[in-house]
C-alpha cells in the first residue's frame, strides 16, 4: 500500500428521494490497498461503491476518482470523463450480469474491443489467458448459462480484468453462490490483492475481509461508524453499533438464544 | 353460364397465386420498415425527452384505439378532400407502416423492457457507450424476448392486407371476390384464398419458431 489516494469521498451523501441511504461518508482509498465494506443490509454499501465509477449519481460532497472530481447534486461529468473512470475502474455483481447472449470469450473482449479498439486476436489471447489464471480456459466458446454460479462469476472478474483496471470494485461477490462454490470466487479475489490491486470490496464473508483487507469498513446507519486496520476493527471495535452489528453476524445462534429467553420467561 | 367446379382452381390458381405474392410482399417490406421505426420509436419512448415520450405515447394510443379499416379510409379516400391522392399501392404501405410501427413500438418496448436492469449496468461499468450498449447488449436479448409476439404480428399483418382489396388493391381477396361475381362459385374460390393465406402464414409461422430455437441455445 503506497500513499497515493486514489479514490477519495468527502461528506458524500446520496438519498432515494426523501429517503437518506448514506450520508457523510469521508473515506480515502490509497493504491494498492484493500478495503472491505461490511455492515447490515440496506445500510448504502453497495450504493457507494456504484457512485464510485458512477452508476449512482450522488446528492453532495465530492468523490475523487482517479484524478477526476465527481461532484454532488445535478452536476453530471463529461462523457470523457465518464468514460475514463469507468474504463479504470473494473465492477464485479452480485448476479455476476455476464451478457447471456455472448460466449464467455464475447463477453470478455466485447469492451477492450468496443472501447480500447484493441483487435479481435489480441483481445481474444489477452482473455483466454484470464480464463487460464481461474482455470476456465476450456469454457471459452460456452455461452454464460451452460456455467456453474461460481463459474460465471469468474468469468465475470475475467471480463473486468480484461479492461486492464486500476482499481476493482466487488459488490457482494460471493452473496448470490451456493456455499461450495464461494471458495473459488474467493480464491480468485485473493490473488489479485496479492497482485496490489487497489480494490473495494463489498462483502458479508468476515474470514475473507480479516484476510485480504487491510481496511474494514462498517457501514451502518446511513454512514460509516467504524474504520480502520481489519484486525482492529473486526476483533476490537471501537463503537457499540459495530459491536452489535459483528456480534449478530459471527455469533448468530447466541444472538437468536437472547431474544428467545425472554420470551420464555413472559409466558 | 355454369363453369364446372373442377375447373374453377385451374382458372384461378393464377391471379391467386399473383395476389398472394403481392400480399406476402407488401407484408415483408412494411414487416421491415415498422421493425426499425418501432424499434426507434420504442428507444423513444424509453429514453427519449419528454415531448419524443409524448407523441409517441399518443401516436401508439391512436393506431390501437381506431379501427384499421377506418385508418384506411382516412389515408386512401379521407386525404382526396384535400387533394392528396394515393394510389391503392402507396395507401397501403402508408397504412401497413402506420399500424405496424403502432404496434411495433409497444412490442420492442415490452422487449427492451424484459432485458434485466443488470445488463446495461454491466455494460456501463465496462465503459460501453450508450449506443454499444443498446445494439450489442440489450436489443439482441429484447429481439429475443419478444420473438413469439413479434411472428404473431407479422401474421396479423398478412391478413390485414385482405382489406385492401377495399381499396381497388389486387390482392388475393380481391381476386377471390372478382371470381366469385363471375362465376357464382364463392366455396371454391374462398377456400382457395384460404389456403393461400394459411400457406403463408405457416411460412412465417415456421421462421418464427426457426428464430426462436436459435435463441433457445442461450437462454
Amino acid at each position: 500500500m503506497s500513499s497515493k489516494v486514489v479514490v477519495s469521498a468527502k461528506h458524500v451523501t446520496k438519498r432515494f428521494g426523501s429517503q437518506v441511504v448514506f450520508e457523510d461518508v469521508t473515506l480515502d482509498v490509497h493504491k494498492k490497498e484493500v478495503v472491505a465494506i461490511i455492515g447490515p443490509s440496506g445500510a448504502g454499501k453497495s450504493t457507494f461503491i456504484r457512485c464510485v465509477n458512477r452508476l449512482h449519481p450522488f446528492d453532495e460532497g465530492t468523490l475523487e476518482v482517479l484524478g477526476h472530481t465527481l461532484t454532488g447534486g445535478g452536476h453530471s461529468p463529461s462523457r470523457e470523463i465518464l468514460q475514463d473512470i469507468r474504463t479504470r475502474v473494473g465492477m464485479v455483481f452480485q448476479t455476476f450480469n455476464l451478457f447471456p447472449h455472448l460466449s464467455v470469450l464475447n463477453n470478455i473482449i466485447l469492451a477492450p474491443m468496443e472501447v480500447k479498439k484493441i483487435h479481435r486476436q489480441q483481445a481474444a489471447r489477452q482473455a483466454m489467458e484470464l480464463l487460464a489464471l481461474v482455470g476456465l480456459e476450456h469454457k471459452a466458446e460456452m455461452f454464460p448459462r451452460r456455467l456453474s454460479g461460481g463459474e460465471q462469476q469468474r468469468v465475470a472478474i475475467c471480463r473486468a480484468l480484461a479492461m486492464d483496471p486500476e482499481i476493482m470494485l466487488f459488490d457482494e461477490p460471493t452473496s448470490m453462490l451456493d456455499p461450495e462454490l464461494v471458495g473459488e470466487v474467493l480464491a480468485a479475489i485473493r490473488r489479485l490483492a496479492q497482485q496490489g490491486m487497489t480494490m473495494l470490496l463489498v462483502t458479508h464473508e468476515m474470514q475473507f475481509a480479516k484476510e485480504v483487507a487491510d481496511t474494514v469498513i462498517i457501514m451502518a446507519d446511513h454512514g460509516i461508524v467504524e474504520k480502520g486496520p481489519a484486525a482492529k476493527v473486526l476483533d476490537a471495535p471501537a463503537t457499540e453499533r459495530a459491536r452489535v452489528f459483528l456480534r449478530r453476524i459471527l455469533k448468530p445462534t447466541e444472538v437468536a438464544a437472547e431474544a428467545a429467553a425472554p420470551a420464555r420467561g413472559r409466558f | 353460364m355454369h363453369i364446372p367446379i373442377l375447373t374453377i382452381p385451374r382458372l384461378y390458381a393464377g391471379v391467386i397465386a399473383q395476389g398472394a405474392v403481392k400480399d406476402l410482399a407488401l407484408t415483408v417490406v412494411s414487416t421491415i420498415v415498422s421493425f426499425i421505426l418501432g424499434t426507434l420509436g420504442a428507444a423513444g419512448r424509453l429514453y427519449g425527452p419528454w415531448l419524443v415520450k409524448t407523441v409517441i405515447y399518443w401516436y401508439v394510443e391512436i393506431i390501437r384505439g381506431l379501427p384499421a379499416i377506418l385508418q384506411l379510409f382516412i389515408i386512401y379516400f379521407g386525404f382526396t378532400q384535400w387533394g392528396i391522392d394515393f394510389s391503392p399501392l402507396t395507401a397501403a404501405l402508408i397504412w401497413l407502416v402506420a399500424y405496424g410501427t403502432g404496434y411495433g413500438v409497444e412490442i420492442f418496448r415490452s422487449g427492451i423492457m424484459e432485458v434485466p436492469h443488470g445488463q446495461s449496468e454491466a455494460a456501463a461499468a465496462l465503459g460501453l457507450s450508450r449506443r454499444t450498449t443498446m445494439l450489442r447488449i440489450i436489443l439482441p436479448q429484447a429481439y429475443a424476448a419478444m420473438l413469439p409476439p413479434l411472428t404473431s404480428f407479422v401474421v396479423l399483418q398478412l391478413k390485414n392486407t385482405t382489406l385492401l382489396y377495399l381499396v381497388g388493391y389486387a390482392d388475393i381477396m380481391y381476386q377471390a371476390r372478382l371470381g366469385t361475381d363471375a362465376t357464382e362459385q364463392p366455396g371454391i374460390l374462398y377456400l382457395m384464398a384460404a389456403l393461400a393465406y394459411l400457406i403463408m402464414s405457416l411460412a412465417i409461422g415456421r421462421l418464427g419458431y426457426r428464430l426462436e430455437r436459435r435463441t433457445a441455445a442461450y437462454r
